[in-house]
Parts: structure tokens; sequence; C-alpha cells
């Protein structure tokens, strides 16, 4: 490139005829400059634009914390931790009546006599289900008050941002005639704390009641229902033992705690749930987005490795010269396969195909088949392996490409075979390409929308690694997903807005980390070719 | 090599006397592992091909004349209404059946399943015009930042830093420019959902990969060209005119074509910045004022097939209608794919320096 100007007086160029100063020349390095300029501020504005809209995310979710908190919601959800309990106490208790019931009418006993049966202890079913009564009824009174004050003080926000709106129009007869009604939140609060002493009193009653109950336990003959009540037994006491804790955690529950930034942070990267348009409190954690991504990523690429290094080594030195001029387009053709089809094939055809495959009774000794679920996380990653392997194909096979042929020769003239020249020699030294092209895959799986969008089933929930395998066929939901599904009917400036913007923030974030470490990897690992 | 180096003379015979040594079997086997492989994946991708223009084409094509379902190509998505009539069975799209209601007295009872009636001319419509205006936008942006960028600018690290950004945002997510362009052209600009919201969202998706291949062909040109025209007394625009964009005007075309596919393919951008889920209008219809064209909403493939496989209920007529759309879809990208893929085979063998 020649970037020293030519001395003008020798430069032809001067004397063409210039036009406000400006020579045709230099209007078109300006206009060339200033097309560069343009493209360059605009990708710089999506950058700096997605970071600003993120960014307010954080102070916005913080206030919405202390409102929970200050509110008392947080504490009314402390004591909800001793109900919910107390609840799976009870649904356990339950599954081993509906047991009772089944094993009977499955001796072939009729259905009144089955009801006589389990009519002997009922009492004790149901004195253990009042038993959780009081506390309920405690907590939802407490909820109603929390709740409603919560919402009055949203509201008054809200009248109070009118209002200064209208002043600011210069509307200011208008701002004087809006009421706006005061909330005071600490006394609302105050009627929920002076209540403790019942939540104390309920405890105590529990505490005391229980062991008692339990003594009153119907005793079965058979050995699977007594087992299942002594473990009952068990947890009850176990229970027992941990009210103290539930109480403690209430008791010392401080409302005046201020909820400071890094809260609101680890809420989001740390946080379980992800929960909008609640009545209680929307809960922002992108935990189950995020690892409903890996886990469909994990999936794809387990396939899409093995198969796209494969086919790249494949053509590259194992096919004949046909073959490759065949293979290679058609490969690179299935990249053109738009997201959306791909996902509707899924919906219409490979979803329905795999439910009916894991019906069969050969596969019936896996435990999770037959599979309840047509769209899981399962069926979209074999597809998104499908979208990703044209990419590892063609960089792989690049990288195999630019092995110098010597190198080979080399091998070959030792008298090493094929296979060993490949193994030993080729893919170590293009190694670095390989892995850039593993992880530019893995890039365009993460970043995928339409296909996790249509085929992972869409439920929000982290997957549960101790199922083993079978997490793998679980409905999951995605980051790329949540942001497809819930940004068309968000208010623009809302927190859930701000919050989808800042999981494309971590989308954006993260595929610039992968295209960085895969231009770092092929520059480091470099061979000289020398 | 181990194997090899270990084996005696007697292996040395035996791999001249037909009888294969250890190693030539292990890597035979091996060698089948990876043409299966291969070979799996290319079923997997024709499976895909052969059942969406199977069961698409009894949708598009019919048996007899024009051959091809014209209704289907040049009508709007309507209801469908299926009913028995004199002992016939009836599938008639909303426009058809109400003036086959007008023939007869009798009021019928009909079984309406939505979207499934119609066609998809809106869609084919709306999918060329945002096509269209996304490429005119991210070409000449592109291609002029590529001539700066390979022939005025000064080579140092603003520059090296200025090519890996760009190089990095051409791996960004396209739900990413999707969200942007909703917060910025259609909340921010005010523009709403408009085709003009989607031409921006769509450029910018594809100008980091125009820029970047458009350059890598300009660059990939021998100095001496420039060298040698430069010497002659030419100046720099007549030398980059003459001797650098008609040699890289093959690959400039052939990184177009790639962001026509791309743009032509992707749902997740258009999904909140450009696409309606059903219009009545043609976007030439209706307009008030000659800008409401940018500021209309239309139709778009993509979507129109995400609308119609995911938000409605299901049954055999809506899975005619997708196939259908599916198929035309497909055609539409694959043939721009293919024509990329085709050029760049021949465009190789055309310049080799």
């Amino acid at each position: 490139m020649s970037d020293q100007d030519p001395d003008s007086r020798y430069d032809l160029g001067s004397r063409q005829r210039s036009f406000l100063g400006l020579t045709k020349e230099s209007a078109l390095k300006g206009l060339f400059g200033g097309n560069a300029f343009v493209s360059i501020l605009v990708l710089g504005l999506i950058t700096f634009f997605l970071f600003k809209e993120g960014a307010g995310f954080f102070g916005q979710y913080r206030e919405d914390l202390t409102t929970y908190r200050n509110s008392g919601l947080e504490y009314v959800e402390l004591m909800r931790e001793e109900q919910d309990a107390l609840s799976a106490l009870n649904r356990y208790l339950n599954s081993i009546r509906t047991l009772q019931s089944e094993q009977l009418s499955a001796s072939g006993l009729e259905f009144r006599d089955v009801k006589a049966i389990l009519r002997k202890d009922e009492a004790f079913f149901y004195d253990f289900e009042d038993l959780a009564y009081p506390l309920r009824e405690h907590i939802l009174e407490a909820n109603e008050i929390v709740a409603t004050a919560r919402d009055s003080y949203n509201e008054m926000l809200d009248l109070q941002e009118h209002q200064q709106n209208l002043l600011k129009a210069g509307r200011e007869d208008e701002a004087q005639n809006l009421t706006i009604p005061e909330v005071d939140l600490e006394m609302m609060f105050s009627l929920v704390k002076e209540k403790e002493v019942e939540f104390l009193a309920i405890n105590r009653q529990l505490e005391s009641g229980m062991p008692k109950l339990l003594d009153r336990a119907p005793e079965y003959d058979d050995s699977e229902l007594s087992l299942k009540l002594a473990r009952f037994k068990e947890l009850a006491s176990m229970f027992i033992l941990e009210i103290p804790d539930y109480e403690l955690k209430v008791v010392s529950w401080n409302r005046a705690e201020s909820v400071s930034l890094g809260d609101a942070f680890t809420s989001f990267v740390f946080g379980k749930e992800w929960v909008t348009n609640s009545s209680i409190q929307d809960w922002y954690g992108i935990v189950p987005l995020f690892s409903g991504s890996l886990l469909v990523a994990f999936i794809a690429m387990c396939f899409a490795i093995p198969f796209g290094v494969g086919a790249a080594v494949y053509v590259n030195q194992v096919a004949n010269p046909i073959e490759q001029n065949l293979i290679k387009p058609y490969i690179e053709f299935i990249s053109a396969i738009p997201s959306v089809v791909i996902g509707f094939f899924g919906i219409a055809v490979f979803g329905t195909l795999l439910r009916t495959v894991s019906g069969w009774d050969a596969l019936g000794w896996i435990e999770f088949f037959p599979l309840s679920e047509r769209l899981t996380g399962f069926t979209a990653g074999c597809l998104l392996a499908l979208m990703a392997i044209p990419t590892i194909f063609t960089l792989a096979e690049d990288a195999l490409n630019n092995v110098p042929l010597a190198f080979r020769e080399a091998s070959m003239a030792m008298g090493s075979t094929k296979l060993q020249t490949i193994v030993r020699i080729i893919i170590p030294t293009a190694l670095s390409g390989i892995i850039s092209a593993v992880l530019l895959g893995f890039g365009r799986v993460i970043g995928e929308t339409m296909v996790v969008l249509l085929c992972a089933g869409n439920r929000i929930e982290i997957p549960q690694i101790s199922k083993g395998v079978g997490v793998f066929f679980e409905p999951v939901h995605t980051m790329t997903g949540i942001i497809a599904q819930e940004l068309g009917e968000v208010v623009n400036g809302s927190l859930h807005y701000r919050a989808l913007f800042v999981v494309g923030l971590t989308l954006f974030l993260i595929s610039l980390l992968i295209n960085y470490f895969a231009q770092k990897i092929v520059i480091k690992f470099q061979i000289s070719r020398g | 090599m181990t194997t090899v180096a270990a084996s005696s003379s007697k292996s040395m015979e035996q791999a001249l006397f037909g009888k294969p040594t250890k190693a030539k079997s292990i890597e035979r086997v091996v060698f089948w592992m990876f043409r299966l492989a291969t070979y799996f994946v290319l079923l997997c991708a024709a499976v895909i091909f052969v059942d969406i223009f199977y069961k698409g084409g009894k949708t598009v094509f019919q048996s007899e004349f024009p051959f091809v379902n014209l209704e289907f190509l040049s009508e709007s998505p309507q209801t469908l209404h299926v009913f028995e009539h004199e002992g016939q069975q009836y599938e008639l799209s909303d426009t058809k059946f109400r003036e086959f209601k007008e023939t007869i007295d009798e009021t019928i009872v009909t079984e309406t399943y939505a979207y499934s009636g119609g066609g998809i001319w809106p869609c084919i419509v709306g999918t060329l015009l945002l096509v269209l205006g996304a490429m005119l936008i991210a070409l000449t942006l592109g291609v002029l930042s590529a001539i700066f960028l390979s022939e005025y600018s000064r080579p140092g690290k603003i520059l090296n830093a200025v090519r890996l950004s760009i190089l990095n945002l051409a791996g960004v997510p396209s739900i990413v420019f999707g969200i942007f362009g909703m917060g910025m052209f259609v909340l921010a600009f005010g523009w709403n959902v408009s085709l003009i919201a989607g031409w921006f969202t769509l450029a910018f998706m594809v100008l980091p990969i125009v820029i970047s291949a458009s350059e890598e062909s300009m660059r990939a040109i021998p100095q001496g060209l420039r060298d040698a025209s430069l010497a002659l007394g030419a100046t720099k625009w007549t030398t980059i005119r003459t001797n650098v964009l008609p040699y890289a005007m093959p690959g400039i075309l052939t990184s177009s074509i790639i962001g026509v596919a791309r743009v032509a393919g992707e749902t997740a951008p258009i999904m909140f910045t450009a696409a309606y889920a059903l219009r009545d209008q043609l976007p030439w219809q209706g307009l008030e004022h000659w800008y409401d064209f940018f500021f209309q909403g239309v139709m778009a493939l993509p979507y129109h097939i995400y609308v119609v496989s995911a938000k409605i209920p299901q049954n055999e007529f809506t899975s005619r209608m997708q196939y259908g759309t599916a198929f035309v879809f497909l055609f539409i990208v694959a043939g721009i794919a293919l024509a990329s893929i085709l050029m760049r085979i021949r465009m190789r063998k055309k310049y080799r320096w």
C-alpha cells in the first residue's frame, strides 16, 4: 500500500480541477473514509446501546428488590418456606394413602370394601392436614396485607412520576389536582410484624402436636407401606427439629437492611429463578436459561464434533477427488438451510420420530424411555448439531488443507500408514485450526434462536444433573429463546425489558469471547512452515 | 509408526503378498468409520430436503394445468372453510367461500381453520422487499468501507483493532441484532414495526460479513498490480478502478450473495422489527403518503413459517400450508446459496496469483 502521497510538485493529480477545495481524488477518499467511519460508528453504537440499556437493569432491579424487602414480602416468603416444607410432608403422606388404595384395588377388593378399609385410619390423615391449617391461614393473611401494601406503594410511585411529568410539561393545575395516596410501608408491615407472636404460637403447637399425632399413625402389614410410613415419620421428626431454624430466619429478618447493587447483580447472575408476571415477585435469575443454553449446546457439540471433524478428515485425507468435489459443496450447502426451516422440521417430523422411537420395546431398558415430551433439549440439540457441522467442517477442512504436503510426504516416506500419518502428523499440526473451528461451531450453536425456540420445549427450569443422562430428555429454555419469546410483550423501559437486554448483552459477550479465543488459538499455535 | 518399525521382514512379506498387516486392517476400519460419519451427515440433510420438497411439493404443484398451484403463490393467507354441500366435500379459502355462498341460498355449517387457506404472496413480497433494502444499505456501506480499509487506511494498530472487532461482530448471534433493532429503531427512534427498521437491523447484521469478505478479496490482489499502475502515473482512484475492483469483483459478489442468503434466511432479527403475523394489504396498497411505504410492517416467509408452525393449532390443513411455505422459502434461500457456492468454485479456478 502506498501511504506517502507523492510530492505535490510532481503530482499529476494536482492539476485536476477542484470543487469546493476538493479534488476528485480527495473527494473520493472522503467518501470511502466517511462510509468506513459510519460503519465503524454503527457497529460501535450497537455495543454501546446494548451496554446502555443493559446497565440500567441493575439499578432498577435493586429498587424492585428494595420494595420487595421493605414491603415485607420477603418476610412472608420466609414463613412460606416452612409452609412449603409442611405441604411437602403432607404430599408424601397422601402418596402413601394413594399407594394403599391402589394396592387394595389391585388385590381384587370391591370399591366399597376398599373405602371401608381406608376409612379406618382416615382420622390420622385428616388431623395431619389440619395441623398445617393455622400456619397456612396466618401466611395467607400476612400475604394479603403486604401484597396490597406493595401494590399501592407502586401505584403511588407511578402517580408521583406522572405528577413530575405534568409539572415538567407545564400543566401545573392538572398536577395539583392529582391526589396521591400516602403509603407507609413500614406501618403496613408493622401490622404483620405484630402478629409474629401468633406465628411463634403456631410453631409451638406444631412442635407439640406433631409427635403426638405421629404416635397415632396407622400400622400396615405390607412391607412397602410400612417402609414408606417409617420414612415419613423420619421426615416429620426432621421437620420438627428444623422448626427453630425457620423461626430464627423469620425473627431475625431485618427490614431495614438495604439492598446493594451487588445484591441485585448476584441475584441476576446466580439467581435460580426466572419468573415474570408473577403476583408476588418477579425474579430475573439467568441460571436456568444459561444452563439450558449450555445443555443444548453440549448435546449439539457431542454430535457435531465427531461428525464435523470426522467428515473433514475424510474429505481432506481419504476421499477421492470426485467425492471431494461433491461432498464439500453439499456440506456448505447445508449451512444455507434457514434455521426456521430446521426448527419446523423438528416440530413436524423429528420430535415425533424421537418419541416414537423411544416407545419401542427394544429400548424399554432405558429408564427414562418412553419419553413423555416431544420437544426436549435433545431434539433441539440434534438439530443444532446439523447446523454446527457445516461450520466445523469447513473450518476444520481448511485447517487440514493448510498442513504442508511435505509433512505428509515425510511421514509416508518413513513407512507409516495413511491413518498413522493422519493421527500422528496431520491432526496434531492442524489442531489449533480444528479447535478454533469447534469453538466457532459452539458459538453458532449457543447463538441460534429459532431451533431452540421451536424445539427445546421452553420450560424454565434448571436441568437436574442428578437425573443422569435423562436430563437431556427434559424440556429446557435458553437465553436466545427467552428473548424471542418474551421481547414481543414487554413494555418499553420496564424491568422485564431491561432484563432481556442484559440477557442479550450476555449472549453478545459470550460470542465475542468465543470469537476472540478462536482467533487467539489459531495465532498462538500456528505451526512454522519453514 | 511403531507398528511398522517393530515389524520384521516377516510382516513386510505379508504386506507385499496379500494378507494385510494389523495396521492396515485398523486403517480400513477407521476409514470406514470416517466414511460412514460423512455420509450420515449427508443423509440427515437429505432427509430434511426430501421431506420438505416432497410434502411441500404437494401444496405447490398440482397434477392438472398449469401444474403450479397459482392460488398458493398469488393469494394472501386466509381462513380455510371446510364443509360438505350436496354430498360434495369443499375446501375453500375465505374469499372463494363468500363467492360460493352468494350462489346458493341455504346457510352452510363449516369448520374453519385459521391461516390454512389462500397463499403466501404477501410473504414472498415482504421477504423480497426486506432483502432488497437491507442489501442496498449493507452493500453501499460495506463495500465503500472495505475500499477505504484496504486501499486508503494506514496499516497499524488501530486498523488491526478495527479489523479484529469487525471480524468479532460477524459472529454475534442474530437475536442480539434483533433486540438491538427493537430497542434502537422500533422504540428509541419510534419507527415502530416497519420495513425501514427491518432494513437497518438486517443491514447491520450482515455489515461485518460484507466488510470483512470484501476487504479480504481486495487484499488478496498482489501489490504489484497497484504499484505498476501507480508507476505509470495513474491516480489512486484510477488504480483502484482499473486494477483492484475488477479483480476483487467476484469476491465481493460472492460475499454479497452470502449476505443475501443470510438476510433472507434469518427470522430472529425481523421478529420484532419488521414482521407482521398477518396483514391484509400488500405493501403498495392503501398508502396515504409515499413515505408511509417505509413505515409499514410486512409479512415475511420465515416469520410466517414460525407463526403457522408454533402459534396456531395443528391439523392436516395447517400442515399443508406449513410445508408449502417451507418449500418456497427453502427453494429461494437454497437457490441463492447454490449460486454463491457455484460462483465461488468458478472463481477459485479463474484467479490464481
